[in-house]
């Protein structure tokens, strides 16, 4: 980085820690006027920490190293402060009212008045002057819930800059767009860019990031690998910097014996409830006893949304048909699921997974009271002895059943989950993200487990966002793109590279069929 | 005789600072009752007096049952606020099908109970299957059940009772139980209560699990005996233990068991603690939430026919603000009102509470005005201490 560019902003050595793990282990990374500088990384690597550092949503104080803003040192004590100094984020998540117009969307909380009251006349002409000035074509009458997704991005981003931003961070921004909605996004974000706006984009979309950025830097673990230029490089050296992660011998897959298919999915279709279009498409893929298959992709690829849906706890099922050890399982409920022999553990522990203001005991046999009740009563007795054998199994480190889960450590909260799922007896168990937020102990704990559950006889299916997890955990791959089956790998097949590749969704209907 | 085995009671499962907190706070009540007591009596002694006592254990009796209906309602989250009307409602049919349509109050009482639960069965569908928040369908209902009442009793006073001759639902508060049947009651709970013991710690030593000194077990059963047996004593003094007593009694020891021992008890407190988690760990949360309503709406015909009897006639007004009462008994005694936290024998003694207060200014002649002002006070005041003390707890 030899040129002599003034960064207009730049973040040095950035170090954010969160209780027993450090999200970011020193990164550096600068934005200079008028560029489109991207972000790439792996679910994890640290991006969205990043942005959160950047927008003031972390507070300063709460890390170490330091931003810099036109040379001067920017200590940002939160969202307002970025706001006021010019930084403004367009997330995911929009936050504007689907109930008013895009004209009051973009004065919202700045309403220009006139003897205490709104001037409406005035609010209409701000928003009509923003959007010719950035060639948006919308009118400021329009009702914010009558327009498509990426129309209502645009109003975002024109709120952004009428508050006089000079950088834009956009959190991908192109997730829920369809094509042609890319392309108007990308013509606007390059007429920005003319205008001397910097832009901080983040996309999991290589061909995007390659179309419309001048450099791309690469997160990885914390850290950031390179800065490039977009120009200079390819989609394949991006990959290549995005997952050259160790793989060390912390995973003890001991591969058990594969017996009969125990669960089995064919042509899944599935709609989203809320949204309404298809988030599931044609999914199929079966699990053995004594398996364990790895189900990996980007964050949005569905992963969660098909364990979720396959254990009855989301979406509709539009088309498909699913086996469960033989017999067919159409769209259950949770209590049918878990009868049939399906649990899950889900990804969100503390929200799905845990009454954390109950006891260890209460939270282990909640899921299977049934089992353990004659005549409508609880049998205490043989509860407390339930729960005491599976918490010595699992080694959940607990002062005693009676103490209340939030105070256990992450580790031994996730073994309480899984002693809570382990205790009705299932024959496929469902793991949404096992080891995440864990210490390294607890994990290789975990594994163990893993290889236990498989040498008896029961099936696992793992999501996990660490690649090197789901390569060394995993008897057989599939990497799921945008709501399809992006690929399927033996334990033999699978590298980095081509998993990665197949989450992006580059080499579609190649890999093995298991 | 709440007193067996709570050693796996949610309440008791808190870990060492809540548990502090909340045994800090079963001491405040004790003192806030005992201040009560201290001061109607100071300001009329007949307050203690075996007569009023009696008359106090019918009230407590009605405003009990209410509230552990209530403890099941909001356990899982939800409230309800048509259960004074409800009271009216179904206290007024059993009222008319026996004076005015010369039923046995038997058959009028069992059909007004069963009409009772579907309403609650239906108000419960309509919450977990349509997502209609509770709060907005049981105010509608408040509206709906008193108007209701108001037609079934012609907008008329309705007596339980047919001329002199007393009948089921009359007796409910106005028979007493004779003193050696009385007697003979505290001695087959205790045995009740030891054989449960006695059961309990065996099987858990069969098991391997902690079991309590004998001597602690033994301690608790013997000063729960006396308490027992001194309220009997006092009944005595003036005409027996009333039958509504032993009603609030045998309803108290079944949602004890419901909360303590049951499956379905279990999911109340999961799903008010985390809906979404209780969903995940395949908790049928629909039929646990319109179930509870079902007992809800049992308990309301229960108080209804004691509260009507009380009474001696369905009036216009009768229930009116006793959800409030429920409500407040329940916060009082302990309970959360977002959910997952509560327990039996708080809500009874937040019931005591409640209806000592009232019990007491009725003694002492306070106007209504500042009977609705002090009731309003109570309740505010409970509800602000149970959000002070969950604020602490996080």
């Amino acid at each position: 980085m030899g040129e002599m560019v003034t960064p207009i902003l730049e973040a040095r050595k950035i170090v954010k820690r969160f209780p027993g793990v450090v999200a970011l282990k020193g990164v550096s990374f600068d934005l200079r006027p008028g560029e489109i500088h991207a972000l790439c990384g792996e679910n994890g690597a640290g991006k969205s920490t990043l942005i959160k550092i950047l927008s003031g949503l972390h507070a300063c104080g709460s890390y170490e190293g330091e931003l810099v803003l036109h040379g001067r040192p920017l200590a940002l004590e939160g969202v307002a402060a970025a706001e006021r100094q010019g930084i403004a984020v367009i997330c995911q998540e929009l936050a504007l009212v689907p109930q008013m117009t895009v004209a009051e969307n973009i004065s919202l909380g700045r309403e220009p008045r006139r003897l205490g009251m709104i001037d409406w006349p005035a609010v209409q002409a701000r928003a009509g002057r923003l959007l010719k000035q950035f060639a948006v074509d919308l009118s400021p009458g329009a009702c914010l819930a009558g327009l498509g997704v990426g129309q209502q991005q645009l109003v975002e981003i024109v709120k952004a800059l009428s508050k006089e931003s000079r950088i834009l961070i956009l959190d991908e921004p192109t997730a829920a767009l369809a094509e042609h909605e890319v392309r108007v996004l990308l013509r606007i974000l390059g007429d920005l860019r003319q205008r001397g706006v910097s832009l901080i984009y983040i996309s999991h979309k290589l061909d995007e990031v390659l179309a419309i950025a001048d450099r791309i830097t690469v997160l990885r673990d914390g850290q950031s690998i390179t800065t490039v230029a977009a120009k200079a490089t390819t989609k394949a050296e991006l990959i290549r910097h995005m997952v050259g992660r160790e793989i060390t011998d912390l995973y003890p897959r001991r591969e058990a014996g594969r017996g009969q298919p125990m669960l089995e999915v064919e042509g899944l279709s599935v709609r989203h409830p809320q949204q309404g279009g298809l988030r599931l498409k044609g999914i199929s893929f079966r699990v053995h006893a004594g398996e364990v298959l790895g189900l990996g992709g980007l964050m949005g690829a569905g992963r969660t949304e098909l364990l979720m849906h396959l254990f009855g706890a989301w979406g509709r099922r539009v088309a498909g048909e699913v086996r469960l050890k033989g017999q067919p399982l159409p769209d259950p409920t949770p209590p049918q699921a878990i009868r049939r022999g399906l649990v899950l553990v889900t990804e969100d522990r503390r929200r799905y997974g845990l009454h954390l203001d109950q006891s260890v005991g209460f939270n282990l046999a909640l899921s299977s009271l049934g089992r353990i009740s004659h005549a409508w009563m609880i049998d205490q007795a043989h509860e407390h002895q339930r729960n005491r054998e599976i918490s010595q199994a699992l080694r959940v480190k607990a002062a005693g059943l009676d103490i209340r889960v939030g105070t256990l450590s992450g580790g031994n909260q996730q073994k309480v989950v899984l002693g809570k799922v382990l205790l009705t007896e299932p024959a496929v168990v469902f793991l949404d993200e096992p080891t995440r937020g864990i210490d390294v102990g607890a994990k290789v704990e975990i594994y163990e487990l893993i290889n236990r559950l498989t040498q008896q006889g029961q099936a696992v299916v793992l999501v996990s966002s660490e690649l090197p997890e789901l390569m060394g955990m995993s008897d057989r791959i599939l990497m799921l793109h945008e709501g399809m089956i992006g690929g399927e790998f033996t334990r033999a097949q699978a590298t980095q590279e081509t998993l990665m590749a197949a989450a992006m969704g580059e080499n579609k209907g190649q890999g093995a069929r298991g | 005789m709440e007193s067996a085995d709570t050693t796996m009671s949610p309440a008791a499962t808190m870990a060492e600072g809540s548990t502090i907190r909340l045994a800090f706070r079963d001491f405040s009540m004790l003192i806030a009752l005992l201040a009560i007591w201290a001061f109607f009596f100071w300001m009329s002694p007949a307050f203690l007096s075996p007569r009023n006592l009696s008359n106090l254990a019918v009230e407590l009796s009605i405003t009990a049952v209410l509230a552990l209906g209530m403890l099941l309602i909001i356990l899982p989250g939800e409230i309800d606020l048509s259960i004074g009307s409800g009271v009216g409602l179904f206290g007024g049919v059993a009222a008319v099908l026996i004076f005015n349509q010369n039923w046995p109050a038997w058959q009028a009482m069992g059909l007004a109970m069963v009409l009772a639960v579907l309403v609650w069965v239906g108000m419960g569908a309509l919450i977990v299957k349509q997502n209609v928040p509770s709060f907005i369908i049981t105010l509608a209902g408040l509206l709906v059940f008193r108007g209701l009442q108001w037609l079934v009793i012609s907008n008329s006073t309705i007596p339980v009772q047919v001329g002199d001759r007393a009948n089921l639902c009359s007796m409910l508060t106005t028979w007493f139980v004779p003193p050696v049947v009385g007697y003979g009651l505290v001695g087959l709970v205790l045995a009740i209560v030891v054989a449960g013991t006695g059961t309990s710690r065996r099987r858990r030593r069969k098991y391997g699990c902690a079991v309590e000194p004998a001597e602690a077990a033994f301690l608790k059963i013997f000063l729960a005996g006396q308490v027992l047996l001194l309220f009997v004593l006092v009944c005595n003094e003036y005409r027996g233990l009333p039958l509504s007593a032993v009603i609030l009694g045998v309803t108290a020891a079944i949602v004890w068991l419901i909360t303590q021992h049951t499956p379905f008890g279990r999911y109340l407190y999961a799903i008010g603690g985390n809906e979404e988690a209780a969903f995940i760990s395949g908790i049928p949360v629909d039929r646990v939430v319109i179930a509870a309503f079902g007992i809800m709406g049992l308990l309301v015909a229960l108080g209804g026919f004691m509260q009507t009897a009380y009474a001696g006639a369905s009036t216009p007004t009768i229930g009116e603000l006793q959800e409030l009462d429920a409500i407040a008994a329940c916060v009082i005694g302990g309970t959360s009102l977002k959910g997952g936290r509560g327990t039996v024998v708080g809500v009874l003694f937040g019931a005591l509470i409640m209806a000592s207060l009232l019990n007491g200014m009725t003694l002492l002649g306070v106007t209504p005005e500042l009977k609705y002002i002090a009731r309003g006070g109570v309740l505010a005041l409970a509800v602000w201490m149970d959000v002070r003390l969950n604020r602490q707890g996080r």
